[in-house]
């Protein structure tokens, strides 16, 4: 085997594509501390949020009013709120709530994303202008921002959320993208497929998203982590999101109020966001190494 | 030999690199001696491990390399030992380095003056008005043309032979007693390279400077150097005075290396060229026997269990080989392997293949806003600029230049990769248009092209098979099943193991990619197959197997090859024919075996003079190394285009209106204004001098 | 090498833990905005009270006040001081102490003198007849005459646009009919006519002021003495005070806040000595806050829990009847009012109003099986399950409130979503009058009448759950006329029956209106609509 590397994006650290390659990468998740900290918090929240029903001792809105108030016990592991509804099941069913939520979305705008700025990077011209003076625009907002006008635009209804997630994070998901398109697009091997006559469709999917992978997979995430933040900020804000939803951030908001007396109602979904946020993004930071090599 | 200490002396140096916890050894075991007015050149291919030499010299390896043994004196002070405050001192000041990249060395955020008069004011304590008056004798020193603006000017604002004659000053500037140069030409232009190279032996012989030359270009260390290491895989195999390592190699990897590089006046049809098989070892995978001992047609056993040492062959000729008796004697010898093949070339069929008519690319600049608002038309680069060509049949077309030339951009407008903005392209019977979009995919399967570099030119997420599968389907238009098939055959052509199928790029080998890149083109057996420096990235002892490669291919499918090179032997080796270009136009066109014996047109002679060639016993040109610079295409100059620069400028005529063609008895053809008969004698003047 | 592998390399996992505890701290101490006592902004209301059925009541027995202090009062900013304009508990306190009324209503919602000392009705009910205190002064020494009220009077029912015009559109004519003596006739009778002269903005004002809103020049028991709109206003005792001993305090100090908690932190901390608007929890901390007394008194406010009853579901009496056999409401009451307040039956006429309050209305006892039996016959079951969605402001005790009822509801097989909304959403362009299920919060007042004439006639102007039954209409018409107390009570009573039989509306509990003072002062005589609460007897507790 000979010596060259290359360290760009498109000759990542991993040599692509085998299955069992990629399944011992997997275990380099694991290999840093802080990296085998950030996934297993994830690991552990997803599991929750897919059993969460079965694991749930209450209902989500459950309401035993002997129980109300309660601090931490046996019977209710986090407590009780000021209805007496147990924390802990809350926090089991809104852990669903806020992962598939904010995972969908991530995963659709990465799908948008990926071709939007696909298409910018090869194509170039006026599309390209087009499209990035457009998601300039949007990531001239604060997500936050973005996501109260759009809601304020959209309205509420089922989908709202999403479509918001949607719209906050394609843009730079498409910038990401771009990047890397713009990077690999001169490369010798594109040229040479040009010449084969192959069609800008097989030239963008085939080709050059290869190279794309690594990059968007690390960005998406890290956007991932942020998206949960906005989904829980949004429930926080009441926007979006109706009582007697699990949501997080709107636990974290409907405990405010009783903070002073039942301090347990709002400290354990509030470090629910928390961990949730720093696991997957220390997640995401292993990911963006193994893909994108030492640094 | 002098009787003064040399002034650096390294005795059994041994590096060794850390990756992923393991230190691996780079370099093992080397011994050299430079005196002071010594050119010591330090010859390898990639992974040989000369760099890692030359920043061991400088105690500059960074935090991954470690000097592991050995000692290092300069003038009888360890380097080794020094500790960092003593070592800013050295460097620098005493021992001076030119990197590779001149672009890369100098600071872009600072005017050159500036930079060379901090060197002079840190190490010679000139204060600033001192230190600029002395930046600019040193430019004078250096033969930079017009120092004050070029001590004004920013990095970015010279040329890059420009920037390496600065960087040459900045290094003499302390009047160092020890110049390390890493490269320090690769990249540069031919002709440029000839007029740096002129001036290190002019410099370094008036100040008696101990130089430590690194390079892969033999040509280069036959035309400056004295003595020559040679390095393999982190060892020396052999070290002796340059004339005798050239006529009389003793290792078998040396001997390898002349044969495998071809040398101007070689052709394709006297011999092929001979490779070394088998590649070097990376680092690692290097065992306690003769690292060459894999490759070697003259290994014996001893070669495999034992490290054979560095044995004295003769006074100032070392070798590590066991054998170096043997083949000193002339008894054995690495060409005697197989008898020479002289492929069987047939004449092609006077069919044309290729026919250009005034082809013409022009890029237009986006106008600045001053340029806007001044109305200005924008700015054009005339990268060809009206070329005619024509290639028959099975023929070979070898296209060489300098950069600006325009040779690429030819190529690729040819292929369609750049858009042609006037003038024909004809291809067969068919009319090309422009661009790539507007092909068909018929005639698409007629022309094919090979790049430079051969890491970018497979996909890295794609397997072999599925790479090599990709022409089939989309330009045969065949199903995946039916490719598949393909596959083992176009492997086998490029003769590589059919397993390569399931392999992954980055898993090859430069040569092998290559190899690969040309199977994917003649899937589709094209008519016209143009190749790009195909060899230029590769490490030499490589290069050989590809253009022989290229060769047969040729022979089988009888396809017209249109070769493009800076590396004139190259070219000369393969081509039947010859185009000379300079600024986007053609200056002569020959036939390869008469161009370069007897070139004719001036441009022609100034490039053979500038390439240092192997025979150190050649005599040194008569002519003076071309000046200035490749000028720019934006604004090329009037009529001649080469007027500027030409030695035989007529005056006027030359300024003022373009050159006529002028035709020979043989067809070669030539764009000068000096009447062919007058070129011809001059150039029997030469021969006869 | 080791500096790559500690994750102090990694800034962005340092930064996140800083930033959770950070959040942590902020959240945990933080105020609320959610109050289980807020202003309704809304129409209907102008300031929602509490009231907690256990009345810790106004006045301790034990020592009497002693004169002197000041009282440092936390209110919210005030907006509009002339007496026409006002509406916010601040700007009432302010009023109610630098001007007096004619005549005042105490903590039982009875009638009591002030500047009127007697009265009289003739013409069956069409003429009052009111006698003025002797010696009173205006703060700039002049004397009070039965002018002033004769001008007040006229001032306030013919100002276009103001409410008090709406309010005094029956009377016929305002005159001194001597120094000390006002006559006013009407041209209906108006059993709570009264009250209505009692309203908050009927402080009566120096005949001819010409800027009330910067010149306060009142007969109450206090002067003003310094206005910064920023941050306080200070009153001073105004020596010539017609009433005997009052008041004792020296001064009140009415210092403006914003947060409501904020004042709770200000209490404890000793920076002011009242406060009489917080949030429910911080209610019960200050409770068992050595130093500081707590007031929780009963108010007629309430939130209503309303179904449409015009049309699909709420027209069909079966779904009314259902949803409130499934409504547990002393649950609710507990939960979410913690108590607090009164417990409520359907009706929006509550225990404070004595008399008129029925006692022998037994409360609906939850009945989970009969509810999904009646909807059953109502054509709604598991395939074809009743589902609403149940629209409320974001305010108040309300949001909880909703995440109850849709839990107790969806035993009965009732599928609720819950839609919170802010004020101005909700009560925006009178959407809360459209909607089929709804939670109003509604305030305190003096008398029921209003809430009948307001929401539950027919042609009310805010009947949001459009009933219309015509006996009820009959009732309430006679209740508004008759000047006959006893048979107010009874049409009061037969209403009551009515609503809990067959309204469409849902009453589980009415508010409590909390204040707490530093038990250095004694003698704090706190009103449901908190602005009324008189501080002319609160002194130091001298001991």
């Amino acid at each position: 085997m000979t010596v060259t590397q290359s360290s760009s994006p498109a000759n990542s650290g991993v040599a692509p594509g085998r299955g069992r390659r990629l399944l011992s990468s997997f275990r380099v998740l694991f290999d840093r501390p802080v990296t085998a900290f950030g996934t297993s918090i994830f690991l552990l929240f997803l599991f929750l949020a897919v059993a969460g029903p079965w694991l749930a001792p209450y209902g989500s809105n459950e309401q035993i009013y002997s129980d109300a108030r309660q601090p931490p016990s046996l019977a209710h592991w986090f407590g009780t709120d000021q209805l007496g509804r147990d924390v802990f099941s809350r926090i089991l069913y809104g852990s669903r709530e806020v992962l598939f939520e904010a995972g969908l979305g991530t995963l659709m705008a990465l799908f948008l994303g990926m071709t939007l700025g696909l298409i910018a990077g090869y194509r170039r011209g006026w599309i390209d202008e087009l499209l990035m003076r457009f998601f300039d625009s949007l990531l001239a907002l604060p997500a936050l921002l973005l996501a109260l006008l759009l809601l304020g635009t959209i309205g509420r209804s089922r989908y709202s959320v999403l479509i918001v997630i949607v719209i906050v994070y394609t843009p730079i998901i498409a910038r990401v993208a771009r990047s890397v398109v713009l990077s690999v697009r001169e490369k010798a091997f594109v040229e040479a497929a040009q010449i084969q006559g192959e069609s800008s469709l097989h030239i963008m999917f085939r080709e050059i998203l290869p190279s794309v992978m690594p990059a968007l997979t690390v960005e998406g995430a890290l956007r991932f982590s942020y998206a949960i933040f906005l989904v829980a900020s949004l429930g926080f804000l009441g926007v979006g999101v109706q009582p007697p939803s699990p949501n997080w951030g709107l636990l974290v908001s409907e405990a405010r109020p009783h903070a002073a007396q039942l301090p347990w109602s709002l400290f354990f979904p509030a470090a629910a966001i928390a961990l949730v946020v720093i696991g997957v993004n220390l997640m995401a930071d292993g990911i963006k190494r193994i893909l994108m090599g030492e640094r | 030999m002098s009787d003064s200490p040399p002034v650096l002396d390294i005795t059994s140096l041994t590096v060794a690199y850390e990756n992923e916890d393991v230190w691996q050894t780079a370099v093992r075991d080397l011994d050299l001696r430079i005196e002071a007015g010594q050119t010591y050149g330090l010859v390898g291919e990639s992974g040989s491990g000369k760099t890692t030499v030359a920043l061991a010299v400088m105690r500059y390896l960074g935090s991954s390399g470690r000097i592991v043994s050995g000692s290092i004196l300069f003038n009888g002070l360890d380097m080794v030992a020094l500790k960092e405050e003593e070592l800013r001192g050295v460097w620098g000041k005493e021992i001076a380095l030119v990197p590779q990249n001149p672009q890369s060395a100098l600071n872009p955020s600072m005017r050159v003056g500036e930079q060379i008069a901090e060197i002079l004011r840190r190490h010679a304590g000139l204060d600033r008005r001192e230190a600029m008056a002395r930046a600019e004798e040193l430019l004078c020193m250096v033969r930079v043309p017009d120092p004050q603006r070029v001590l004004h000017s920013y990095t970015h604002q010279i040329s890059g032979g420009m920037q390496q004659r600065v960087l040459i000053a900045m290094a003499l500037s302390t009047e160092p007693a020890l110049l390390i140069l890493d490269e320090p030409t690769t990249g540069l232009d031919v002709t440029t390279q000839a007029a740096i190279l002129d001036l290190f032996r002019e410099i370094t012989a008036e100040r008696q400077t101990a130089v430590l030359y690194v390079t892969h270009n033999l040509g280069v260390v036959s035309a400056l150097c004295d003595r020559v290491a040679v390095l393999y895989a982190g060892e020396l195999v052999e070290d002796a005075r340059v004339g005798e390592l050239f006529h009389f190699p003793y290792h078998p990897y040396t001997e390898g290396l002349l044969d495998s590089i071809p040398q101007i006046g070689q052709k394709k049809t006297e011999a092929i060229l001979h490779a070394i098989p088998g590649q070097i070892p990376p680092l690692g995978e290097r065992l306690e026997v003769c690292v060459f001992a894999p490759r070697c047609a003259l290994a014996i056993e001893e070669c495999s269990t034992q490290r054979p040492d560095l044995e004295t062959a003769a006074s100032d000729h070392q070798v590590r080989c066991y054998r170096w008796r043997e083949i000193s004697r002339g008894e054995i010898t690495t060409h005697q392997s197989a008898p020479d093949l002289i492929p069987v070339q047939s004449p092609g069929d006077g069919e044309t293949v290729l026919l250009t008519e005034d082809l013409k690319v022009y890029y237009g600049l986006r106008r600045s806003l001053t340029e806007m608002l001044r109305r200005q038309p924008g700015r054009v680069v005339k990268a060809v600029d009206g070329v005619d060509l024509t290639l028959g049949k099975a023929r070979t077309l070898g296209i060489v230049g300098e950069s600006g030339s325009g040779k690429t951009t030819l190529a690729r407008a040819v292929v369609g990769l750049a858009e042609k903005t006037d003038g024909e392209i004809q291809l067969l019977d068919m009319q090309l248009p422009a661009g790539l979009s507007s092909r068909t995919l018929d005639t698409l399967r007629h022309v094919q092209y090979v790049f430079q570099n051969p890491d970018d030119a497979l996909n890295p997420h794609m397997t072999i098979g599925q790479t090599l599968q990709r022409p089939f389907i989309s330009l045969l238009g065949m199903s995946s099943k039916e490719a598949a098939g393909q596959v083992s055959e176009m492997l086998r052509i490029v003769r590589l193991p059919k397993s390569y199928a399931d392999r992954y790029p980055n898993q090859l080998s430069g040569g092998e990619k290559q190899r690969v890149a040309i199977a994917r083109a003649f899937a589709t057996s094209p008519d016209l197959l143009i190749a790009d420096e195909p060899v230029s990235a590769l490490d030499v002892s490589v290069q050989a197997s590809i253009l022989n490669l290229l060769n047969d291919l040729q022979n089988e499918t009888r396809n017209s090859l249109i070769l493009i090179s800076h590396d004139l032997a190259v070219v000369g080796y393969l081509a039947d024919q010859v185009a000379v270009m300079y600024l986007g136009q053609i200056m002569e066109i020959s036939d390869a075996a008469r161009i370069f014996e007897a070139p004719m047109h001036p441009y022609t002679e100034a490039l053979l003079a500038a390439i240092p060639t192997i025979d150190p016993d050649s005599a040194v040109s008569h002519q003076e190394p071309l000046q200035g610079d490749v000028p720019s295409q934006i604004d090329p100059p009037s009529g001649c285009p080469f007027h500027p620069r030409c030695p035989r400028d007529l005056g006027d005529i030359c300024r003022t209106e373009e050159p006529v063609w002028q035709e020979n008895e043989f067809g070669d053809r030539i764009y000068c204004h000096i009447p062919l008969g007058e070129l011809q004698s001059v150039q029997q003047m030469l021969k006869e001098a | 090498m080791l500096g790559t592998r500690f994750p102090i390399h990694n800034k962005r996992l340092v930064g996140l833990l800083i930033l959770l505890i950070f959040s942590l701290l902020i959240v945990s101490c933080g105020g609320t905005t959610q109050e289980s006592t807020s202003e309704d902004v809304a129409q209907p209301a102008e300031a929602e009270t509490s009231g907690s059925a256990e009345v810790e009541s106004a006045e301790e027995p034990s020592a009497p006040a002693v004169d002197g202090g000041t009282l440092r009062v936390a209110m919210q900013p005030i907006v509009n001081i002339d007496p026409i304009a006002i509406s916010s508990d601040s700007e009432v306190l302010v009023a109610n102490h630098v001007y007096d009324y004619l005549i005042d209503i105490d903590a039982q919602s009875k009638i009591v003198p002030r500047l009127a000392t007697k009265w009289s009705t003739a013409d069956g009910g069409l003429t009052y007849v009111f006698q003025l205190a002797d010696g009173v002064k205006w703060h700039d020494g002049s004397d009070f005459s039965a002018a002033d009220v004769v001008w007040t009077f006229e001032r306030l029912r013919s100002t276009e646009g103001t409410p008090t015009a709406d309010l005094y559109n029956n009377i016929a004519s305002i005159e001194q009919t001597g120094d000390l003596e006002v006559t006013f006739k009407l041209s209906e009778p108006n059993s709570f006519f009264l009250y209505d002269l009692s309203d908050n903005h009927a402080l009566i004002l120096k005949e001819g002021t010409e800027d009330a809103h910067t010149n306060f020049n009142g007969t109450g028991p206090f002067k003003v003495e310094n206005y910064s709109p920023e941050d306080r206003i200070s009153l001073v005792a105004n020596e010539d005070y017609f009433i005997e001993g009052q008041p004792k305090l020296d001064g009140i100090d009415i210092i403006f806040f914003n947060d409501d908690s904020a004042a709770v932190d200000a209490l404890t901390g000793g920076q002011i000595d009242l406060a009489m608007r917080m949030p429910t929890a911080l209610f019960q901390t200050l409770e068992e806050t050595p130093g500081i007394r707590t007031f929780s008194i009963p108010t007629n406010g309430f939130d209503l829990v309303r179904l449409r009853s015009d049309r699909e579901p709420g027209n069909n009496p079966l779904v009314i009847q259902a949803l409130k056999l499934a409504t547990d409401r002393e649950a609710i009451f507990n939960v979410v009012q913690q108590g607090y307040g009164a417990l409520g039956n359907d009706t929006p006429i509550g225990p404070l109003y004595g008399d008129y309050f029925d006692p022998s209305i037994a409360p609906l006892e939850r009945d989970v099986e009969t509810a999904r039996a009646l909807l059953a016959d109502a054509g709604y079951d598991e395939n074809n399950p009743l589902s609403l969605t149940l629209h409320t402001p974001d305010t108040g005790g309300r949001p909880d409130l909703a995440a109850v009822l849709k839990e107790q509801w969806a035993e009965a097989g009732v599928e609720i979503e819950i839609s919170v909304e802010p004020e101005s959403v909700y009560y925006g362009d009178d959407g809360w009058l459209e909607v089929d299920l709804g939670i109003t919060g509604w305030g305190s007042r003096p008398y029921p009448q209003f809430y009948l004439d307001t929401m539950l006639v027919s042609d009310a102007k805010w009947n949001e759950s459009h009933f219309s039954d015509e006996e009820f209409d009959q009732l309430a018409a006679e209740a508004a006329k008759t000047l006959d107390d006893g048979r107010r009570v009874s049409l009061y009573r037969q209403m009551e029956r009515i609503l809990v039989d067959r309204g469409p509306i849902l009453v589980p509990y009415f508010f409590a209106q909390f204040a707490a003072i530093n038990d250095q002062f004694t003698g704090l005589d706190l009103k449901a609509f908190a602005g009324r609460t008189d501080l002319r007897e609160v002194g130091l507790s001298g001991s």
